[in-house]
């Protein structure tokens, strides 16, 4: 790796921290850009190129991801969980969700609630066995 | 006598990652997703359209089988080794780009063959498919 790959590679993970630890607050890209010390059109460029993916599209998997789990493990409300993850709207968090879930984000808690309780109801029993879950 | 597929095993390296790649990267729908007392994760999702197919991603593991068993398959998904299937796709060369676009590796790019356009791509987690654009029906 040459000295300017190796540059551009912590400057990456200095930016991808932020986005890890802040995720959930107001992020905008001109506080990445500065983080990595890049401009905003070769930060995007660079970002997209190295992880297949532009730093939008990052953060919102991290928040969907971070949702997913507040729905189901947590008894937050759908829209506390939808401020905790960073959104202002319910509107676009609820179709954000369903778009990259495939539910609403109400439907996938219920699912989720579900699976959790009854889960024989989920899995078949030839699998139920072979998997060992009746120890 | 009726018989549909409603579940299908697809050996994946790791969970985690597969759950980034087929959902979030390929939109299929998270179906079932239990983590049980042993710690095993139940996780299935469904082709986008097709609610009725489960698609159990696994990884390799006991006491779904002998330790052995278990090797020999983690050392063909290592590999990126493990033929998956078939996808279906009405424009080969369109998918390809998304794809690439994406961060799909590609082993072959759109041919023209006798049965149709096809692409071989790995989807990252061990396995490998094609992406085929079959002609139209005369």
């Amino acid at each position: 790796m040459t000295d300017h790959e190796d540059a551009t590679s912590r400057a990456l993970v200095r930016a991808l921290a932020v986005m890890d630890s802040c995720y959930s607050g107001k992020l905008d890209i001109d506080t990445l850009c500065n983080e990595a010390h890049f401009s905003r059109y070769h930060f995007i460029r660079t970002f997209r190129s190295r992880l297949k993916e532009t730093p939008h599209q990052y953060l919102m998997r991290k928040r969907m991801d971070k949702a997913r789990e507040l729905l189901a493990t947590s008894g937050m409300s759908i829209t506390d969980i939808c401020f905790a993850v960073g959104f202002d709207s319910l509107g676009s968090f609820s179709s954000l969700f369903r778009r990259a879930v495939g539910w609403p984000p109400s439907v996938y808690r219920a699912r989720s609630i579900a699976q959790r309780n009854f889960p024989r109801k989920y899995i078949p029993a030839c699998c139920w066995i072979m998997f060992g879950f009746e120890n | 006598m009726t018989a549909t597929i409603s579940h299908i095993n697809l050996f994946v390296r790791d969970q985690k990652k597969a759950f980034e790649v087929y959902v979030n990267k390929l939109g299929f729908t998270v179906n079932t997703d239990i983590t049980m007392d042993n710690g095993m994760r139940w996780l299935t999702v469904s082709p986008p359209g097709h609610p009725d197919i489960e698609v159990l991603l696994t990884e390799p593991c006991s006491p779904m089988m002998k330790d052995e068993m278990v090797r020999h398959i983690r050392a063909v998904l290592e590999a990126d080794a493990m033929p998956g299937g078939v996808w279906n796709t009405d424009d080969c060369e369109k998918a390809y780009e998304e794809m690439k676009k994406k961060g799909f590796e590609f082993l072959k790019k759109p041919t023209k063959e006798f049965y149709g356009i096809e692409a071989l791509f790995r989807d990252g987690c061990g396995n490998w498919f094609s992406l085929t654009q079959r002609p139209p029906k005369e």
